[in-house]
């Protein structure tokens, strides 16, 4: 199957149109919000309140009895809502560390919710098949009422983002500062942490429990070497996010055996992994190359002003020395020798070299103060 | 009781201590998710393990999969060493990923792998017994039992060997630095110690109770004691307190032991969450309470002691001029004046000189924060406890 055969297929074919539309759509807004979450230094918290929710699944199903996604995923808002709570108690009412808090919600939680699971499919209730389709998600079980619920739950999250953008920018950067200003603070801690947690409520559907934390923080760590502007890094998530889930998808649909959310969130690895690497501010490899450059740069200082010792000796400084001197001197080679020369600092002539005027004038002053031309 | 629950009850508790010990570590060095990050990382290791040696119990395949959680632990430190992102966000990147290429291995082989990713995650012990270590002929018992065992004797030799240089390095990295234990290889031996751990004990447990069975009984412990000894011996006891009841609340409910083992955990967590005497929930909040009513006193006898004139001292104006509402005030005035500090007289306050001598000594610590002059008023004021 070729790429436009694919594309053709996306929308034509019901299934792989709906479950295409759902990635894209959830990876955007976890994206979006991931971004929140990765700032605030809460990246866990998704691993946790994911876990978090799968107690309020099986309670929902429990109490109902019926395995309507609608009711399943306020149940599991509920908890998960619960789990966050609790965490933050945890964290400012005892001198636990915000690490234990989450292992502690994360495991205690997803234990009880197992046990609930175990209990359930002890029980003769047949409709209880599928529901530990949410440990590890199930994008294929996408319907269309699913999407148009994510695609809602998007819009409500763009509105109150843009409605509250300055509050949320803020809080985020100097909430002391905030609360000076009179802005209350806890209600709009409250408002972002229960997005974050919607937003992972919705997704644990298509990309299950364990895996949903890499889609909230993916993204935002892949977008945030990219700027250091809010607003673009969280409309750059969105797109790194939208994308992860097409390509994720793409890729699972085009072969056997593979499920769709350890694919997307591969897929979102890939981009992360790119961006650590080839952001041009914030990457390793122009890091190691600035850094390899400054070295150079430094040698080539070094260079003129062993030069520079040099020609003081002598009355005309203009005298020509062999290169030959100059071999065994770090950072000297045949391309910073013909730097040196473009600069006007050197003359070449044949094997032989001299300090011009200006060259020897920058050597003289290379470590008094510094030139013009180096900044 | 049969010989096999006694055995499943057995290698519970076992697995519990095993947990508890490096537990307690990971919470003081705050490194609990961690935990959470190995275990789900494994995953990777115990599949290319098992396609090798197509035995879930093979030394080979938790040595692999021991690999594996340390390579975690090393990627999520290069992460973090560029500085590109914060430690929580390295560690929710790297294991996510590791595990994703786990399951997608697994599907991929499908037809060689007998593996269940829930079989992982949650372990089965209750049918650890019928897995048994037998040589020439004679049967040994369960080989997790074994399995365990051994690593258990492994932590508890290394714990007795180290005690002293984990303490330090726990508590003072730059001591130990400068006493000569290299941080880092305390560091990575603990490391290695949680993945082993985390290894032997999944496929008995699975690899969340294992988080549960480290970090729960250690931050319980860690609310009632502040004594690393007593902390330890606490996180075992909780441990094995909740692998046996935990494994009867299963029997009873006839549902999966390990999640069960979890939610005792948790009621046991939560229990002393709210109860612990000085660092619970339920103390906390009265501590602040007592501490809000003090601060109010000591600005109510420090008024009084500001004002001699008897307008400003009168009941009725207090309530106006302090701003409080009548319960508290009410509150205030008989805290004072059971400690004698206050007499009211025709509805006018003053103080008395037990009263006016505490106000001094009490301005002059907030002043000074010495100490000293306050000891003997420690017992009876939650204020100057710190």
């Amino acid at each position: 199957m070729d790429i436009t055969e694919y594309i053709q297929l996306v929308f034509t074919d019901y299934t792989l149109r709906t479950i295409t539309l759902g990635t894209a759509i959830l990876g955007a807004v976890c994206g979006m919000l991931g971004s929140f979450a990765v700032l605030r230094k809460q990246s866990l918290l998704g691993d946790a309140i994911s876990h978090a929710a799968l107690p309020g699944i099986a309670i929902a199903f429990l109490i109902t009895g019926a395995k309507d996604t609608n009711t399943l995923l306020v149940g599991a808002l509920v908890s998960g809502l619960i789990g966050t709570f609790w965490i933050r108690g945890i964290i400012t009412k005892t001198h636990l560390k915000s690490d234990t808090a989450l292992g502690l919600i994360l495991s205690l939680f997803f234990g009880f919710g197992m046990l609930l699971l175990t209990f359930i499919q002890k029980q003769p209730n047949a409709n209880q098949a599928g529901l530990d389709k949410y440990l590890f998600g199930q994008a294929a079980t996408l319907v269309e009422s699913d999407v148009w619920l994510m695609a809602i739950v998007a819009s409500i999250c763009l509105i109150v983002l843009l409605f509250f953008w300055k509050e949320f920018k803020i809080l985020l950067f100097d909430a002391d500062y905030t609360k000076t200003l009179g802005f209350n603070t806890k209600t709009i801690d409250i408002l972002i942490t229960s997005f974050i947690v919607l937003a992972i409520v919705l997704g644990l559907q298509t990309v299950g429990v364990v895996l949903m934390s890499a889609m909230l923080l993916a993204p935002a760590a892949a977008a945030r070497q990219w700027t250091n502007s809010l607003a673009k890094m969280v409309f750059l998530a969105a797109v790194f996010g939208a994308f992860s889930g097409v390509f994720g998808t793409a890729i699972s649909a085009s072969q056997n055996n593979l499920s769709t959310g350890p694919v997307i969130v591969l897929v979102a690895g890939v981009f992360v992994v790119f961006s650590f690497i080839f952001s041009p501010s914030r990457g390793l490899l122009f890091k190691q190359i600035r850094f390899i450059k400054n070295r150079r740069d430094l040698q080539l200082h070094k260079t003129l002003a062993f030069m520079h010792n040099i020609a003081e000796t002598h009355e005309d400084i203009s005298h020509p020395h062999a290169i030959r001197l100059l071999n065994n001197f770090q950072g000297y080679t045949k391309s910073t020798l013909q730097k040196l020369v473009d600069k006007n600092y050197v003359e070449l002539n044949g094997n032989m070299w001299s300090l011009t005027k200006t060259g020897f004038k920058t050597a003289a002053n290379l470590y008094t103060k510094q030139s013009i031309e180096d900044e | 009781m049969n010989s096999a629950q006694l055995e499943i009850q057995l290698i519970a508790s076992l697995v519990a201590v095993a947990c508890a010990i490096p537990g307690t570590f990971l919470v003081l060095r705050k490194m609990a998710m961690i935990s959470d990050a190995i275990s789900h990382s494994i995953l990777p290791g115990i599949v290319v393990g098992f396609l090798i040696t197509h035995d879930l119990n093979s030394p080979l395949l938790i040595l692999l999969a021991a690999l594996t959680g340390i390579i975690t632990v090393v990627l999520v430190e290069y992460i973090q060493k560029t500085g590109l992102v914060k430690e929580d966000t390295a560690i929710g990147l790297v294991f996510p990923a590791l595990f994703s290429i786990g399951v997608i291995m697994i599907a991929k082989n499908a037809d060689d792998v007998h593996l269940d990713v829930d079989a992982v995650l949650l372990g089965e012990l209750a049918f650890a017994p019928f897995d048994r270590l037998i040589i020439d002929g004679t049967d040994l018992g369960p080989k997790s039992l074994w399995i365990v065992g051994t690593i258990l004797f492994i932590t508890i030799t290394l714990l007795f060997t180290f005690f002293k240089e984990l303490k330090v390095s726990t508590f003072d990295k730059g001591l130990a630095a400068s006493l000569g234990f290299s941080p880092a290889i305390i560091h990575y031996g603990l490391m290695s110690v949680s993945s082993v751990t985390t290894v032997g004990a999944f496929d008995a447990v699975g690899a969340i109770l294992v988080v549960a069975l480290m970090i729960a009984p250690a931050a319980a412990a860690y609310l009632l004691t502040k004594d690393l000894k007593k902390m330890l011996t606490l996180s075992i006891g909780f441990g094995i307190f909740s692998a046996l009841l935990g494994y009867w609340v299963a029997h009873w409910l006839d549902a999966s032991i390990a999640g069960s083992i979890t939610t005792v955990l948790g009621i046991v967590f939560l229990i002393v969450y709210l109860f612990a005497p000085t660092k619970g929930i339920i103390a906390v909040l009265y501590r602040e309470k007592q501490q809000r009513t003090e601060v109010s006193l000591l600005t109510f006898l420090l008024h009084l002691k500001n004002h001699d004139e008897i307008s400003e001292r009168h009941v009725k104006h207090l309530n106006e001029h302090i701003n409080w509402q009548k319960v508290r005030s009410k509150t205030v005035l008989d805290l004072a004046q059971k400690n004698n500090m206050i007499t009211i007289e025709n509805n006018i306050v003053s103080l008395t000189e037990k009263g006016d001598e505490f106000t001094s000594k009490a301005i002059d610590y907030i002043i000074t924060n010495e100490d000293a002059q306050i000891e003997d008023m420690k017992d009876d004021f939650f204020l100057f406890r710190g």
